[in-house]
């Protein structure tokens, strides 16, 4: 443990449109207030999150005398014929808590580990799961990191993750009902990602293989699955899914980027370990070898991700949600030497993100002006905010391409730091 | 190779799933008598433009019915908008004596419907949840995860969306009476 108090924190949602500036409020996301508020309402999600609203710590204690072995584990019991793994996988298909890949054992021992690598007492709850509302004791959530295959030392970041995901603005029960595709997307800030592989360079959306980054976003998926009771066709009306419902957790090429990292943005210091949990609506790629002006690249993504079926555009506003653009570090340093500030670069991207009304039908544009989604200027803009747009470096050096992790609109970002 | 698995001992292994929460099942209510000088509260998302539709068709079926029709309109969930829609949808359940949350016909929308259905019944509210055919099945769901299970669910064909304002206003029609009988209010 850092000593430091945990925070969760969540992106404004009360910034006017127009220049943020470079006040500490904008750059931190949080103003002090907002701050003391946030851990004080909603930095542990509890046990009364059965209907969404921010709860009063899990039960339990905090400290090592539950995490380790001495802690008695409760959770029910299968004994599976010790064949080398086939055996558990089917026994996981069959009995419906595999998310259909192979699982590893999660024996008293490994659950064991698990536990023992968080300050959490296994009883602790870290809250109601949506849809469900299963309860998410960290006992029942390293049995699920231990099916995942998580080591001890990323355990913690499985915990982070889902604290912030249950964060009330994150919105989980609608997400994890929707027809939307989207999914808790996760990226990882700080020291830790090194040691334990989450992928941040070339591949790092799947491909990479990092330990880390494939086995700690499935953790969290098989939570949601498991104790969430989150099921495509049954609690879950997703009409796609989509590949990232495996589970994607990533990192930031923090030594790479030009500005302050996203946890930093998000007013963590630069050594804490954070995890940064995305409601994404998919990972959506555009590519560009035409702009050499960086202005005229972020003109260019500010248009990309601008597309007439954003969900954005299915909105009353555009106050709430984030989209996360990965940019590579080639075009990072670029972008860095044109808007030398993050908020300079996120203010472009917000001022060119619109369409122009003509762009849609006749019908479709009748419906975007009833929703009062057009300007005096027939601009039907995307966001309210250049804060929610927001650039995350990450990728390999080849260049030429980015990523844009779409938006559910309805979900607020949240952050939470990793307990030791 | 499977004589050598056959004398290994049985892997024991922890499973995974929760419990489910104890069912609360919170009483729903009835309006029990006639809809003339009652508050019926509409609620619509200001985004199913064919709910929209019947809700201004049913704001004029229960004015002919003696009753005050009530809309709300539920904007986002999270956020500064979301402040304003549960002020908003806490406001609306006070003022109305029952009324009807709608409309699910997709996965989200049909979780906030039924969230505000719940939220007239927690006042102890007559309340149904308005939903298309083809979520029927997850508003029963999200009622029972809720603690409601007993919430009334009024189904719509599915889909609304898309078709002519005159077959809307037919629905808007054929569907106002079971509406009404769901309340357990009389014309």
């Amino acid at each position: 443990m850092n000593g430091r108090t945990k925070t969760a924190r969540s992106e404004r949602s009360d910034e006017k449109p127009g220049k943020p500036g470079k006040d500490k409020a904008f750059r931190d996301g949080n103003d002090k207030a907002d701050k003391a508020d946030r851990l004080g309402k909603t930095g542990k999600p509890g046990k009364d999150g059965r209907d969404g609203k921010p709860g009063k710590g899990g039960k339990g204690v905090k400290g090592a005398a539950h995490a380790g072995p001495g802690y008695q584990l409760t959770a029910e019991t299968l004994d599976v014929a010790d064949d080398g793994g086939l055996a558990l996988y089917e026994a996981s298909l069959h009995g419906g808590w595999g998310d259909g890949a192979p699982v590893l054992a999660a024996t008293d021992e490994r659950v064991h580990e698990l536990l023992a690598a968080t300050p959490y007492p296994g009883d602790h709850v870290i809250g109601a799961l949506p849809p469900r509302h299963g309860l998410a004791t960290v006992e029942l959530v390293a049995i699920n990191a231990a099916l995942a295959g998580v080591e001890p030392a990323g355990f913690p970041y499985v915990v982070a993750a889902l604290e912030a995901l249950l964060v009330p603005e994150w919105n989980a029960l609608a997400l994890t009902t929707t027809t939307s595709s989207v999914t808790p997307m996760l990226i990882v800030n700080g020291p830790g990602r090194d040691e334990l592989r989450i992928d941040y360079r070339a591949g790092c959306l799947g491909g990479a293989a990092g330990r880390g980054s494939m086995t700690i976003g499935r953790a969290v998926a098989l939570c949601l699955r498991n104790i969430g009771g989150q099921r495509a066709g049954e609690t879950s009306r997703t009409v796609f899914g989509q590949p990232a419902r495996f589970g994607l957790c990533f990192g930031e090429w923090e030594e790479r980027s030009p500005w302050p990292s996203l946890a930093e943005r998000r007013g963590f210091p630069a050594d804490d370990e954070v995890v940064t949990v995305h409601g994404g609506k998919g990972v959506f790629p555009f590519a560009d070898v035409n702009n050499d002006h960086p202005r005229d690249l972020a003109h260019a993504i500010a248009k990309t991700v601008a597309f007439p079926l954003n969900n954005w555009y299915l909105e009353l506003t555009g106050e709430s949600g984030q989209i996360v653009l990965l940019l590579n570090p080639m075009w990072a340093r670029r972008l860095g030497e044109a808007f030398p500030e993050v908020e300079d670069f996120q203010t472009y991207v917000w001022q060119h993100a619109w369409q122009p009304i003509d762009v849609f039908r006749p019908g479709n544009a009748e419906v975007l002006r009833q929703k009062g989604r057009v300007d005096d200027k027939g601009r039907v803009t995307l966001a309210a905010r250049p804060d929610q747009f927001v650039p995350v470096v990450c990728g390999g050096l080849g260049g030429l391409h980015g990523v844009a992790l779409t938006t559910f609109v309805q979900s607020e970002m949240q952050s939470v730091a990793v307990e030791r | 190779m499977g004589t050598t698995t056959s004398l290994r001992p049985p892997l024991r292994v922890r499973l995974p799933v929760a419990r489910p929460p104890a069912d609360v099942g919170a009483p729903s209510f009835t309006v029990d008598g006639p809809l003339r000088g009652r508050t019926v509260g509409l609620r619509h998302e200001g985004s199913w433009r064919s709910w929209m539709l019947i809700v201004d068709e049913w704001q004029r079926y229960l004015r002919d019915d003696g009753a005050r029709p009530h809309v709300l309109r539920a904007e986002g969930r999270v956020g500064g908008e979301g402040e304003r829609t549960r002020k908003n949808v806490a406001a609306w359940a006070e003022r109305v004596d029952c009324g009807v949350s709608g409309l699910g016909t997709c996965g989200s929308c049909t979780s906030n419907s039924v969230t505000d259905a719940v939220a007239l019944e927690r006042l102890r509210r007559p309340a149904v949840v308005a939903v298309c055919q083809e979520f029927e099945t997850h508003a029963r769901t999200m009622a029972s995860f809720l603690g409601h299970p007993s919430l009334k669910i009024l189904v719509l064909p599915y889909p609304l969306e898309g078709r002519p304002a005159d077959d809307l206003r037919d629905i808007a029609a054929e569907y106002y009476p079971k509406f009404v009988e769901l309340l357990g209010a009389t014309r």
